[in-house]
C-alpha cells in the first residue's frame, strides 16, 4: 500500500474504533479502549517515525506525504491530507493523549462507558483530521467536530454547575470559530470575484492572501487569530478555561490541556503564519507581549488558586504562553523550539492530570483540597508526582527545559523585554508548583480528613509502566534534544 | 362545454382545504384536528385532479395516489399518537398538551 | 572516558540507593544505614580516586588552560546554536572536583554514623544526586551544562533541607532555598541569552576568550553575578542559607558550607576574563562581597543556635571569596574555597558530633564544658577554630591572609575594602571564640536528661573529623594551586605581605581575646537576634508582595473583569433567549396560525410585487 493511500485509511481508523466500541460489552470497555488506542499509537508512530527521526530537514521534507481527494467541489474543497514535520508530532501526541485519557479510572467507566469510549475515538478522529488537513474548509469542519465530544464529556460526566461551564466554553469557542469561518468565506469570495477557480487549499489561499492589503488583511487575520488565541488560550481570551477544566471529568481535562490547546498552536503555525506573514510581522511586538503577559498573569493566578485542578489549569496557560512566545518569534528556530515545548507540555500536563486523577481515585468523595500526606501513604505515586512537577518547572535535563530554554534563547534577540518578563514566569512557576506538591505530599490536615485517603493501592501495573515510560520520554528527549530537532 | 368545468373543481377544493385549515386552527380536540388534516389533504387531492384535467396529463392522478397512500399511513400513525397521548395525559384537548414548552 | 566515569559514579550510587529504598519499602522494612551508606561512600570515594588520577595526569606545568576534554553527545542543536554535552577538567575544575569528591566521601562516611536507619537509603540517594549535579556544574564544558548542575544542586539541596518532612518548617525552609536560588538562576539564564546573542556561543572556553562590547560585558557580568549571589548566599539573596540549616548536619557541612555555596566563586573564576572586561562589575562584586562579609559577621555575633552561627560565618567567608574575585584575584578566592571547605566542613561535622552527643540540642547556651567528655571532637574542632581565625600555621591563615593582602594590592583593590575585611576578620575571631568557649569550656549547662547520654561519637564519625582536622591544619601549606594570568598589580601599590600577616594575626588574637573575656565566665544566655531584619523585610516585601499582586490579579482583574465579561455575554445571550421565548407559547394551534399567516404573507408578497430580488 502506498503511504499516501494509507493516510486516508489511517485517518478513518478511529471511526472503526468508535463503531467497534459500541459492540464491545460494558465491562471490558476500559481494556478495549486502552488496547485499541495503544494499537493506534503504535501505528501512528510507525507512520510518522520516518519524518520524526529523519535526521535532516531535507529528508523529512522528502518523506512527508500529501494525499488529495476531491470532496466538496462547490466550495473547491479537497480532502488533502499532509503528514510532514509540522503535523507529525501533533498526530503522535494525539494518539498518546488518547492512551493516557483512556487509562484514567472513574465515573465514566461506570456510567455509560460505551458513550465515553466512542466519544473518545471520535475526538481522536476529529483531531487527526484537523492536524492532517491542508484544506481550510475541511480543517474548519474537523476543528468544530472536536467540540461535540468535548461538550458531551463535560455535560455527561462533569461535576456540579457543569451547564454553566459548558455554556461558557461553547460561547467562547463558538465566537472564535464563527470569526474564523467569516474570514474563510471572505477569502473564498475574493477568489470567486477574481475569476479563478474556487479552492480552499492552503497553498491557493496563500497566493490569494498575499494580495490583501491594509485593513482588509488585518481583519481577516484577526478572524483566524482570535479563533486560535481562544483555543490556546492566550491571556485576554482565557476566561472560559477555569470552569471547564475544573468541572470536566479527568479524561476531558487531559484531552483539553494536552492536545486541544495544541490545536490552537498548530493552527497558528500551520495556517496563520503562511497566510499572513506581513500582518503577523506588523503585530509581532504586541503578540510577543501578549504571550509574555500570559506567562506571568496565569502564573500569578495559579499561585492564588486553591484547587489543584484549577492550579494546573492556570499553569497550563502559563506554559502555553512560552510556546506562543516561540511561535511569535516568526523564525524557523523559534517555531521548532515551540513545537519542542509543545511536546513537553503535552506529556507533562497529561501526566500531571493523570496522577491527579489517581489521587482523586483514592480520596473518593473528598475534595482534592483536603488531600495531605501523600508521601507516606502512596510513595510511588508521590515520587511520580514529584518528577512530573520537576519537569513542569522545567528543570534542566527535561524536555520542558530544552523547549523553554530554546524558546527564550530565540525570543531574546527579537524582544529582550518580553523574554525577561516571561523569564520571571519560571520563578513563579516553581513557587506555585512547589506549593501544589507540598500541600499534597506533606503536612497533616486540621481535622482527621486525610485518614480516608487510604483507598486502593499505590501506583502499579499498567499505570506504573505508563507513567514510567512518559517520564523516560521526557528525560530522553531532554538530553537528546538534537535527535528531536533534526527533522525540523 | 361540459357541466363540470375545472375551475369549479378548483373552487370546491379550495373550500374543502379552507374548511380543513379553519378546523385545524379552531377545534381543540385532537381527533377532530386529525380529521381536519385529512380534509385538507383531500382538498389538495381534488385540486390535483382538476389540474390534471386542465393539462391533459395523468401526472396529477399519480400524485393523488401517492397522497392517499401517505394519508392512510399518516392517519394510522396520528391516531396511534393520539391514543398514546390520551393514555398518558387523560385528555385530547390540544390546549392542555404543552409538555414540550419548557 | 575517565572524567565521564567520575561524574557518573555518584549517579550510579543515586540509582542504586533509590532502588534499595523502594525495594525495602516494598518489603515493608527499613533500609539499613550501613548498606546504603557504604554504597554512597564507595561511589564517591571511587570518584575521588579517579579525580586524583585525572589531576595528576594534568602534569606539573601549572598552566591553567591545560585540560582533559571529553565530548559525549550533541545535546541541543538548532540553527547556529550547538551545545555539546561534554566535560572538561582543568586546574580550576580539578580543585573543585577534588574538594567535592574528597570532602564529599568523608561526609558520606560520617553520615553512616549520624543518620538512623529510617529513610537512610533515600538520604544517601539524595546526597549522591547532589554530588553528581555538583560535578556537572564544575566539569561541564558549556554554560547550559553548568546550568544543569546549577539547578540540579538546587534541587538536591531542596530535597535534603526538607529531608525531615515531618515538620512543615523544614519544608518551608527548603522551598525558600529553592525559590531564592531560582531567582538567581534567572541571572544565569539571561546571561546565556546575552552570550548567545552577542558571542554566538555558549561554550565556556570560547566564551572566556571572547571580548564583549563594554556595556554588554557589564550586563553579562552583572547577570552572572546575580546568579552567584543566589547560589553563594550573598546580598541580596542570602537569607535562605540560615534557614537551610533545617537539614541534617552533614548536609549543611557538604552542601551549605563546603561545595554548593562555593559554586558562585567557581563561575566567577571561570568567567574571570569576561568579568575583568568591565570594572563596574568587578566593583559591584567586591563591594557586595565586603558588605555581605561584614553584615553576616555582625549577625553571627547575635546567634545562639550553633548551626546558625556557622551558617552566618559561611556567608561571611563567602563574602571574602567574592572580594577576592572582585579585586581581580580569583586564584586567592579559589584557594580560600579549598581551605574553607576543609575547616568549615570540619566545624559543621564537629557541631554535628556535638548535637549528636547531646541528643539534638543546638542552643550553645545550653552546652558548656564538653571538652572532657568529647575529647576527639574538641581537638578537631580546635583545629577548625584556629583555621577560621587565621592563626598560623593553620590553612585559613594562608588563604585569608592572601585575600586581605590582595584586597589592598590587587588591580582593583582599595583601602576601604581592606578595612572592612580586617574588621570582619576581627568579628570572625570574636564570634568563633564565643561559640568555641560556650560549647567546650566553662561549666556544663546541660539539662539532667541530656547529661546522662553524653557520649563521644562512633569511629565512622570521628575518622572524617580527624582527616578534615589534618586538612584544616596542613591544607594551606602548598599555596594557591591555581595561577591565573592576572593583570599587573594596581591598587594602592606594593605592600609587604609580611606586614599584612602581622596585622591579620594581631586582629585575630584581639577578637579571640575579647570573646574569651566576655564569655569565659559568663553563663547568662542571650537571645537570638537578627540586627538587620532582612529576612522579615523580604517576607513582607516579596512574600506578601507576590501574594498581594496575585490576589489583585485573581480578585480584581480575573473575577472583576474577565469573568464578568464572560458572565455578561452569557447574560446577554440569556436575555435574547428569554425575549424570543415569549413567542413559544406551547400551543400547537398558535404555531399553526403563525405558519399560516407567514405563508399568506409570503404568497401576497410574491403576487403583489416584491420583485426587487434578483433583478
Amino acid at each position: 500500500m502506498e503511504i499516501s493511500d494509507s493516510l486516508s485509511f489511517f485517518l478513518t481508523l478511529p471511526l472503526f474504533g468508535m463503531v467497534l466500541s459500541l459492540l464491545i460489552p460494558r465491562g471490558v470497555q476500559r481494556i478495549y479502549a486502552i488496547f485499541a488506542s495503544l494499537l493506534f499509537l503504535a501505528l501512528t508512530v510507525y507512520e510518522a517515525s520516518g519524518i520524526l527521526f529523519a535526521g535532516s530537514s531535507e529528508l523529512a521534507a522528502r518523506l512527508s506525504v500529501e494525499h488529495q481527494l476531491l470532496w466538496l467541489p462547490q466550495l473547491g474543497s479537497r480532502l488533502s491530507l499532509k503528514l510532514d514535520s509540522v503535523s507529525a508530532w501533533f498526530v503522535v501526541l494525539n494518539a498518546l493523549t488518547a492512551v493516557i485519557a483512556f487509562s484514567t479510572k472513574g465515573a465514566w467507566y461506570r456510567k455509560n462507558p460505551k458513550l465515553f469510549t466512542s466519544l473518545g475515538f471520535f475526538l481522536l478522529f476529529g483531531l487527526n483530521a484537523a492536524f492532517l488537513s491542508l484544506d481550510l474548509v475541511v480543517f474548519y469542519l474537523a476543528y468544530e467536530s472536536v467540540f461535540i465530544p468535548m461538550i458531551f464529556m463535560v455535560g455527561v460526566w462533569g461535576e456540579r454547575q457543569k451547564a454553566t461551564a459548558v455554556f461558557r466554553f461553547f460561547l467562547m469557542s463558538f465566537l472564535g470559530s464563527i470569526l474564523m469561518l467569516v474570514s474563510l468565506f471572505f477569502l473564498l469570495s475574493k477568489q470567486v470575484k477574481s475569476g479563478a477557480g474556487v479552492s480552499s487549499h492552503l497553498s491557493d489561499l496563500v497566493a490569494l492572501s498575499s494580495g490583501l492589503e491594509g485593513a482588509e488583511a488585518k481583519l481577516v487575520f484577526l478572524g483566524f487569530f482570535l479563533a486560535f488565541a481562544i483555543k490556546v488560550p492566550l491571556v485576554p481570551f482565557h476566561s472560559w478555561l477555569k470552569d471547564v477544566y475544573n468541572l470536566a471529568p479527568f479524561p476531558a481535562t487531559i484531552w483539553m490541556s494536552a492536545i486541544l490547546s495544541k490545536l490552537g498552536v498548530y493552527g497558528v503555525i500551520r495556517f496563520v503564519e503562511p497566510l499572513f506573514p506581513q500582518v503577523l510581522g506588523f503585530f509581532q511586538g504586541g503578540l510577543l507581549f501578549l504571550a509574555a503577559v500570559s506567562v506571568i498573569y496565569a502564573a500569578l493566578l495559579a499561585y492564588r488558586a486553591n484547587h489543584p485542578k484549577e492550579l494546573l489549569a492556570y499553569s497550563s496557560i502559563s506554559h502555553l504562553g512560552f510556546v506562543m512566545l516561540g511561535v511569535f518569534t516568526l523564525k524557523a528556530q523559534g517555531i521548532s523550539s515551540a513545537i519542542l515545548l509543545s511536546v513537553g507540555h503535552t506529556l507533562v500536563s497529561a501526566l500531571l492530570f493523570f496522577l491527579l486523577s489517581k489521587v482523586e481515585e483514592k480520596k473518593e468523595g473528598l475534595d482534592l483540597l483536603s488531600v495531605h500526606g501523600l508521601s507516606r501513604r502512596y510513595p510511588v505515586l508521590f515520587v511520580a508526582l514529584f518528577v512530573a512537577v520537576l519537569a513542569s518547572v522545567s528543570l534542566p535535563g527535561t524536555l520542558n527545559f530544552a523547549g523553554e530554554f530554546l524558546v527564550l534563547l530565540n525570543a531574546y534577540p527579537v524582544s529582550a523585554f518580553c523574554t525577561i518578563l516571561a523569564g520571571f514566569g519560571a520563578v513563579l512557576g516553581a513557587a506555585y508548583m512547589l506549593k501544589f506538591y507540598q500541600q499534597m505530599g506533606f503536612g497533616t490536615p486540621s481535622s482527621g480528613t486525610s485518614e480516608q485517603v487510604t483507598r486502593g493501592d499505590d501506583l502499579g501495573g499498567f499505570e506504573l509502566v505508563l507513567v514510567f515510560v512518559l517520564i523516560l520520554f521526557v528525560f530522553y528527549f531532554g538530553f537528546q534534544t538534537s535527535v528531536f530537532l533534526k527533522g525540523n | 362545454m361540459s357541466l363540470l368545468e375545472p375551475w369549479m373543481m378548483l373552487v370546491v377544493s379550495m373550500v374543502i382545504f379552507g374548511i380543513g385549515l379553519l378546523g385545524l386552527l379552531i377545534r381543540k380536540n385532537l381527533l377532530v384536528m386529525l380529521m381536519c388534516v385529512e380534509l385538507m389533504l383531500n382538498g389538495v387531492n381534488l385540486s390535483f385532479v382538476a389540474f390534471s384535467k386542465i393539462h391533459h396529463s395523468l401526472d396529477g392522478h399519480l400524485a393523488v395516489l401517492f397522497v392517499m397512500t401517505v394519508a392512510a399511513a399518516e392517519s394510522a400513525v396520528g391516531l396511534g399518537l393520539v391514543i398514546a397521548l390520551f393514555r398518558t395525559l387523560r385528555t385530547v384537548d390540544s390546549d392542555q398538551i404543552q409538555i414540550l414548552r419548557d | 572516558m575517565m572524567i565521564t566515569l567520575l561524574v557518573l559514579l555518584p549517579l550510579l550510587g543515586f540509582f542504586l540507593n533509590g532502588f534499595y529504598h523502594f525495594s525495602a519499602q516494598a518489603r515493608k522494612t527499613e533500609p539499613s544505614v550501613v548498606v546504603a551508606g557504604v554504597i554512597g561512600t564507595i561511589a564517591l570515594f571511587a570518584a575521588f580516586a579517579l579525580a586524583v588520577v585525572a589531576w595528576l595526569s594534568l602534569g606539573k606545568s601549572g598552566a591553567w588552560d591545560v585540560g582533559i576534554e571529553e565530548r559525549l553527545f550533541s545535546w541541543m542543536k538548532l540553527g547556529t546554536l550547538h551545545v555539546e554535552f561534554g566535560y572538561r577538567l582543568d586546574r580550576l575544575s580539578g580543585i573543585f572536583t577534588l574538594v567535592i569528591t574528597g570532602v564529599g566521601s568523608l561526609i558520606h562516611l560520617y553520615s553512616i554514623g549520624y543518620m538512623e536507619n529510617k529513610g537512610s537509603a533515600r538520604y544517601f540517594a539524595y546526597l549522591n544526586l547532589f554530588c553528581f549535579m555538583m560535578l556537572n556544574l564544575v566539569l561541564g564544558s558549556s554554560l547550559p551544562l553548568v546550568f544543569l548542575g546549577w539547578e540540579g544542586v538546587g534541587l538536591a539541596s531542596y530535597l535534603l533541607i526538607g529531608f525531615w518532612s515531618g515538620e512543615m518548617a523544614n519544608i518551608m525552609a527548603a522551598q525558600k532555598a529553592f525559590l531564592m536560588n531560582r531567582v538567581g538562576d534567572l541571572g544565569l539564564l539571561f546571561a546565556m541569552f546575552i552570550a548567545f546573542k552577542f558571542a554566538g556561543t555558549l561554550d565556556l572556553a570560547d566564551l572566556s576568550s571572547y571580548s564583549f562590547k563594554p556595556e554588554v560585558a557589564t550586563a553579562f557580568g552583572l547577570l552572572i553575578f546575580l546568579a552567584c549571589t543566589g547560589k553563594s548566599a550573598q546580598i541580596p539573596l542570602f537569607t535562605w542559607l540560615p534557614d537551610a540549616m533545617a537539614g541534617p548536619t552533614p548536609v549543611s557541612a557538604l552542601i551549605h558550607a563546603a561545595t554548593m555555596v562555593t559554586s558562585g566563586i567557581y563561575l566567577l573564576a571561570r568567567l574571570n576574563p569576561v568579568m575583568g572586561q568591565s570594572p563596574t562589575v568587578l566593583f559591584v562584586i567586591a563591594a557586595v562581597g565586603a558588605g555581605t562579609a561584614l553584615m553576616s559577621a555582625i549577625t553571627a555575633c547575635f546567634q545562639s543556635d550553633i548551626k546558625k552561627v556557622l551558617a552566618y560565618s559561611t556567608i561571611s567567608q563567602l563574602g571574602f571569596m567574592f572580594v577576592a574575585c572582585g579585586v581581580g584575584s580569583p586564584e586567592t578566592g579559589v584557594f580560600h574555597v579549598m581551605t574553607h571547605a576543609f575547616f568549615k566542613a570540619l566545624l559543621f561535622l564537629g557541631a554535628g558530633s556535638v548535637i549528636h552527643a547531646l541528643s539534638g540540642t543546638q542552643d550553645i547556651f545550653k552546652m558548656g564544658g564538653l571538652r572532657s567528655s568529647l575529647p576527639l571532637t574538641f581537638w578537631t574542632f580546635t583545629a577548625g577554630w584556629a583555621a577560621i581565625l587565621g592563626l598560623p600555621p593553620f590553612s585559613g591563615f594562608f588563604s585569608k591572609d592572601g585575600i586581605l593582602h590582595e584586597s589592598l594590592v590587587a588591580a582593583h583593590g582599595s583601602r576601604v575594602i581592606f578595612a572592612v575585611l580586617a574588621f570582619t576578620a576581627f568579628l570572625t575571631a570574636f564570634y568563633m571564640t564565643r561559640l568555641y568557649i560556650l560549647v567546650f569550656f566553662g561549666q556544663s549547662r546541660l539539662s539532667e536528661g541530656v547529661r546522662k547520654h553524653v557520649h563521644e561519637s562512633p569511629i565512622v564519625m570521628t575518622l572524617p573529623l580527624l582527616f578534615l582536622g589534618l586538612a584544616a591544619l596542613a591544607g594551606g601549606w602548598f599555596g594557591a594551586p591555581v595561577r591565573f594570568e592576572s593583570g599587573h598589580h594596581g591598587g594602592v601599590g606594593e605592600v609587604s605581605p609580611y606586614l599584612i600577616m602581622v596585622i591579620s594575626v594581631f586582629i585575630a588574637a584581639a577578637g579571640a581575646f575579647l570573646g574569651y573575656r566576655k564569655y569565659f565566665r559568663s553563663n547568662h544566655s542571650e537571645k537570638t537576634r537578627d540586627p538587620f531584619r532582612v529576612d522579615e523585610i523580604y517576607t513582607v516585601v516579596f512574600g506578601r508582595g507576590t501574594e498581594m499582586v496575585a490576589s489583585f490579579c485573581s480578585r480584581f482583574i480575573e473575577e472583576g473583569v474577565f469573568q464578568r465579561i464572560l458572565q455578561f455575554s452569557g447574560a446577554a445571550v440569556d436575555l435574547g433567549g428569554n425575549l424570543f421565548k415569549t413567542v413559544q407559547t406551547g400551543s400547537a394551534q398558535g404555531y399553526l396560525l403563525m405558519m399560516v399567516l407567514a405563508v399568506v404573507a409570503l404568497v401576497c408578497g410574491l403576487i403583489f410585487g416584491v420583485h426587487g430580488y434578483g433583478n
